[in-house]
């Protein structure tokens, strides 16, 4: 055992590995990624035995490896951020009516805010649709409990077991105690059976029957009330009730505050500071760690003696509405109720991440305490603005020669382009002055989109900018589409060898496998050319005539073309040549900054400037200034 | 409980500070929660570490440090302190760098964005506000990445965090890889010996 400080995700890698997972797979996604990253580096470290791990070429991908592995008896781990699960929910319904052998966790990461993500859609909602159980830490240590606890769960009933985190806890970190050597559980192979494996609308019905008997069963071990039934896989039931703690304060409350996710910590902080200033009511406190299924016996002698209930909980009310039901049933059944504040209920914010400030406020409110609020101090904005800081490509990004190229060549054609974006850090081609992506949907999705546009508005040219690791993901079965019903689409595929955005992970067309060694790479022209695009042009997005000429040829072409930008992210290679501005030739007119906007040229006053500690020396500014004044030193 | 807020710019090392001190508040026997941002905001823009050290022994409930609890704003770029302001106790302690970071925001607009009209701003506060000329002290050090460990000695300096020299200079050690201890250990000499620190 050793104590280290870990990361949420590094400490439910830790958690996972010690419960003896043999095969883990996924795909990257804020909030979601260090998890395989981790495996991956312990397995590296030599320190993780007889696990596989591997980053998968998407989701759907990942989960059915992972459903075929689990089948053999393999414990197994699925990560993904919350619309990930959305491409893997069609292998993740049915698996549910197939059920597993081997334990089945999926890890998915929620985005309350949302911070880096599209939607703030809720995994807890997620597992109700699908029928799969939920389990939701407050914090690293209880997210590590659950982990483990999670396989366990699984195998009992021969169900998948989801694990969702949010960023909050999977991005906080603190000091765990973890092994130092863990050894994966070795399957027992696959027994053939297809009246259990093979997914027939009769198996199904059998299947739905299985998925609500468990069900009922989980919710029970939700609520500490281990019966003497068999579970599934021929064992005893287990206990969850630790995932759902009850505490109170002072004597016969009529207050009760329900909790989920880091939200309860959120809680905790906010009454400890009440506390602090006076004597609070009494009330009592629970978390719902098992938010599906919900563990009614528990919750239902929670409220017993309540008259009201404030329910503290991010994205959706799902903890709110599994407590309405309940008061219905209660209602039904002549049994005094509560009334259940929250987010439905419009007593809490509808959207957006909760946090101690606006819970103190609330619980302040709602316990009849004033409230001590510590008003931080402000910034006179009036006197001194502070410009903001949004995230932006970075100086010497391959991807901001794409976009300007792109641009300059349709200017210089006449011609008015629509640029559908993709997933990835190309997304910030958007921000001015660039200003180069008209429209983002989901992963894949530009390339389909400008199919879509281009019937609808034929006036224009359409291009869809796409990553490398995008384009492997989810990309291909779009340019299949435009070859086969023929749309007059350009698709850039921006390849910067790397999955940039979520920390510079590999993918099909790098080779590198995070397990070992490098195999051969899958070239994205290669698959263009067989999947039937004609017009494939390659180009240096850091040289700009060369990438103007490129998008010219690629846009000329009828029918479906394709231009790929090849240069790899700066955070793969950095050159030590620096641009330099002469301050004699500079006229100031800023067009270096208003062309390309990037980072590292900033303006005095007079002239521009190049901040040292940022340039890249890509030499894209180089050749937009119109008076040559800007000139790459070579490297030291 | 002791709290602190650093900021800066994504890829200036505000993560690698956060650990080094919680690394050191561990080391003391204390209850540790830190936050980071992650993911796209790291490319070029604000970000912000929170270090939560439960130094009565209690327990740390929430990662984030709540509005106006921070005991002290480590800021890596001027502009960056006046965004987290609010975080910091009234009578907090403040070190920023003096030196601003141009955000493409700023090279866009008429209005130039210049430190000494902010840093001035911030000294009018009611509380402690140490500016740190950074710039001859990254040179003494020779490494244009040392201004997370120079920020966080002059912090030490301040005597806000509750920890000792030793137990600084230990997580240094453990936080880092093995080398650039060295180099690291020099510069919190250079900058306690050129400010006058210890």
């Amino acid at each position: 055992m050793t104590t280290r400080l870990l990361m949420g995700n590094e400490a439910f890698a830790h958690a996972a590995l010690e419960a003896g997972v043999r095969v883990v797979a996924g795909y990257p996604g804020t909030p979601s990624s260090e998890v395989v990253e981790t495996v991956a580096k312990l397995h590296a470290a030599g320190s993780a035995k007889g696990v596989h791990v591997e980053w998968s070429t998407n989701e759907k991908a990942a989960l059915e490896l992972l459903a075929g592995a689990s089948y053999a008896g393999a414990r197994t781990l699925f990560t993904c951020k919350q619309m990930g699960l959305n491409v893997a929910s069609d292998a993740l319904l049915s698996l549910n009516y197939v059920g597993v052998e081997g334990g089945c966790v999926l890890f998915v990461a929620d985005d309350p805010g949302p911070i880096s993500s599209q939607t703030e859609q809720d995994t807890r909602r997620f597992a109700d649709f699908a029928k799969v159980p939920v389990l939701d830490p407050a914090n690293v240590e209880q997210g590590m409990d659950m982990m483990g606890e999670a396989f366990a769960l699984s195998e009992r009933y021969r169900t998948p077991v989801i694990v969702r985190s949010t960023t909050r806890v999977s991005h906080s970190s603190t000091f765990a105690d973890v092994a130092d050597e863990t050894q994966a559980m070795q399957p027992a192979g696959f027994t053939k059976d297809d009246s259990r494996f093979v997914i027939f609308p009769a198996r199904a019905r059998r299947g739905h029957v299985e998925i609500n008997e468990r069900l009922v069963w989980i919710s029970r071990e939700a609520s500490g009330d281990a019966g003497d039934w068999e579970t599934p896989n021929g064992g005893r039931p287990g206990d969850l009730s630790r995932f759902n703690p009850v505490c109170q304060h002072g004597e016969d409350p009529k207050l009760g505050i329900v909790c989920g996710g880091v939200s309860t910590e959120y809680a905790r902080e906010a009454l400890a500071m009440l506390s602090q200033a006076g004597e609070l009511p009494a009330y009592r406190f629970m978390q719902i760690g098992v938010p599906f299924p919900f563990p009614d016996q528990v919750a239902d002698a929670f409220c017993e003696g309540l008259e009201q209930i404030f329910v503290c909980e991010e994205l959706d009310c799902v903890i709110e509405d599994a407590l309405r039901r309940l008061m219905g049933d209660r209602a039904i059944e002549g049994k005094p109720v509560a009334r259940v504040m929250g987010r439905r209920s419009g007593d809490a914010p509808s959207v957006g991440e909760n946090t101690s400030d606006d819970l103190r406020a609330r619980l302040a409110r709602f316990l009849g305490v004033e409230d001590p609020a510590a008003a931080g101090e402000g910034f006179d904005t009036a006197s001194v603005a502070v410009p903001p800081r949004p995230p932006v490509l970075c100086a010497g990004c391959p991807h901001r020669g794409s976009f300007y190229a792109a641009k300059r060549a349709l200017k210089k054609m006449k011609l008015r382009g629509v640029f559908h974006g993709d997933i990835g850090c190309y997304t910030l081609g958007n921000a001015k002055p660039l200003d180069a992506v008209d429209t983002c949907l989901c992963m894949g999705a530009g390339i389909t989109m400008a199919q879509g546009m281009g019937v609808a508005d034929p006036e224009a040219k359409h291009l869809a900018f796409v990553g490398d690791s995008t384009f492997f993901a989810s990309g291909m079965t779009g340019v299949a589409n435009a070859v086969y019903n023929q749309h007059d689409i350009t698709i850039c595929v921006l390849d910067n060898s790397t999955t940039a955005m979520t920390g510079g992970q590999p993918h099909p067309g790098t080779g590198a496998m995070l397990m070992g060694p490098q195999t051969e790479s899958l070239t994205i022209e290669g698959v263009l050319g067989a999947l039937g695009v004609e017009s494939v042009q390659i180009a240096n997005p850091h040289d700009l005539q060369e990438s103007i000429d490129a998008i010219t040829r690629a846009v000329s072409f009828e029918g479906p073309s394709a231009v790929i930008f090849r240069a790899p992210c700066v955070n793969l290679f950095r050159s030590a040549a620096k641009a330099a501005i002469s301050e004699e030739t500079c006229t100031g007119c800023k067009r270096c900054i208003t062309s390309i906007g990037c980072p590292a040229i900033g303006y005095n006053g007079k002239v521009a400037v190049i901040d040292p500690a940022q340039c890249n020396g890509c030499g894209l500014c180089t050749q937009v200034c119109p008076f040559d004044a800007i000139t790459v030193g070579g490297a030291e | 409980m002791i709290n602190v807020v650093l900021t800066g710019i994504g890829g200036q090392g505000t993560v690698l500070a956060a650990k080094i001190l919680a690394q050191a508040a561990q080391n003391r026997g204390y209850h540790v929660r830190t936050a980071e941002t992650i993911g796209m905001s790291q490319r070029g823009g604000s970000v912000v570490s929170h270090v939560r050290m439960g130094n009565g022994g209690e327990r740390v409930a929430s990662p984030l440090v709540s509005n106006g609890q921070a005991d002290i704003l480590i800021a890596f770029e001027p502009g960056e302190a006046a965004r987290v302001l609010p975080l910091l106790k009234k009578d907090g302690v403040l070190v920023t760098a003096s030196r601003v970071v141009q955000p493409v925001t700023a090279s866009l607009s008429k209005t130039l964005y210049e430190a000494a009209p902010v840093i001035e701003a911030l000294q009018a506060r009611e509380g402690k506000t140490v500016v740190v000329d950074e710039a001859p002290l990254l040179e003494e050090v020779g490494n244009p990445k040392a201004l997370n460990i120079i920020l966080l000695t002059v912090a030490m300096g301040c005597g806000v965090l509750g920890l000792t020299q030793d137990e600084f200079r230990q997580a240094v050690s453990e936080c880092l890889k093995p080398r650039f201890v060295e180099m690291n250990l020099k510069a919190i000499d250079i900058v306690n010996e050129r400010l006058g620190l210890v």
